[in-house]
């Protein structure tokens, strides 16, 4: 109810990015000749895609989080009665440190339009499906029915789930432990709501969620324990040349190294920065 | 006036804000500033406040401590 209520007032501003992610969807099906389950697949693809540099750099920053890990449960402890406290008294250790908290709220936004349009647009094939075929590897008979329509929309569901789980792994970096619970739990009360959902929808949901799982991993892979300097990179003219220094000759010599110099390394652009800022404010 | 706004925050925290969970990197987060730019400066220069708000919100900033001032 609050949900359809919430998609009338946004209806009418999403109307040209539905168009647009119609004309889009179209093209995929009708160009490179996917099915239409294949074509949201392929869609959220490319939206991932336009979206890497912005997720790369926070699941970096998030890695780099876990490093100082220690040291914010003491501060968490240390302001354990006063949450509003803790979280400034948080704020401020990432301030010092140079950590990028937590997701930022701006590429979330750009999902939101795309998720709606694609509601509607499923709402529409519903009405008047289109030519072509609806349904996904056997299991789905159609994108556009409610998911819990048919036994195959359980088992999307299943694995929107387990998903959603596994990509609040990657991406919601907080130290808070109480919400990171809530937010793996959330997933299992939306369930219920998300039933109602056209299989489509799930569809698009479950294949961003295991990008963002696969995105994470691979990230992990390949940058294993240099986050600091990489976020630091951007920050100071001299921290490049250090960083590419310690990477390109000790791959090997160094792999205990890493773990000590981040605190060695971050300390003087640090301060540099924190200067930068208070001058600009 | 700035009610009409807050609602819309709150109608959002309860649909997309709760179906998307999300931490912010700032405190007050987004939507909280969203509420407390509207209370405090009204529709339309909270609106305009929440706005510029939303575009700092981005991976390249640094977050922090950032209350409506």
């Amino acid at each position: 109810m609050i949900l359809h209520l919430a998609s009338l007032v946004v209806a009418s501003p999403l109307t040209p990015i539905e168009h647009a992610l119609r004309h889009v969807l179209n093209w995929i099906h009708t160009s490179i000749g996917l099915s239409w389950a294949w074509s949201i697949v392929a869609l959220t693809v490319i939206v991932r895609i336009i979206l890497v540099p912005l997720t790369v750099r926070q699941i970096h920053s998030m890695q780099n989080l876990q490093r100082y890990a220690p040291q914010m449960k003491e501060i968490q402890k240390k302001y354990k009665a006063d949450k509003q406290k803790q979280n400034e008294e948080l704020m401020k250790f990432y301030r010092e440190n140079n950590i990028n908290p937590a997701a930022s709220c701006l590429p979330m936004l750009f999902q939101f339009p795309i998720f709606i349009a694609l509601y509607y647009t499923l709402r529409g094939f519903a009405r008047n499906p289109p030519s072509g075929d609806l349904s996904w590897l056997h299991f789905v008979p159609s994108i556009a029915a409610h998911t819990t329509s048919f036994w195959g929309g359980y088992l999307l569901l299943v694995v929107y789930v387990a998903s959603q789980m596994a990509s609040t792994l990657y991406m919601s970096a907080t130290a808070d432990r109480t919400q990171r619970i809530l937010f793996m739990v959330m997933p299992l009360v939306f369930v219920f709501v998300i039933a109602r959902f056209p299989a489509g929808l799930v569809l698009y949901w479950m294949t961003t969620n295991l990008w963002t799982v696969g995105q994470g991993l691979i990230t992990k892979r390949l940058i294993p324990k240099t986050a600091a300097p990489v976020t630091a990179e951007k920050r100071s003219s001299r921290t490049p040349p250090k960083d590419d220094g310690s990477s390109g000759n000790g791959a090997k010599p160094e792999p205990t190294a890493p773990k000590p110099t981040p605190a060695a390394t971050s300390g003087p652009p640090r301060r540099v920065r924190r200067k930068k800022r208070a001058g600009r404010r | 006036m700035y009610r009409l706004g807050v609602g819309l925050v709150w109608l959002y925290r309860v649909t997309l804000g709760a179906l998307f969970p999300t931490t912010c990197k700032y405190e007050p987060s987004c939507s909280q500033y969203a509420i407390d730019a509207l209370k405090q400066k009204g529709l339309v220069r909270g609106s305009a406040l929440t706005g510029w708000r939303l575009l700092r919100c981005n991976p390249w900033s640094r977050g922090g401590f950032d209350p409506v001032r």
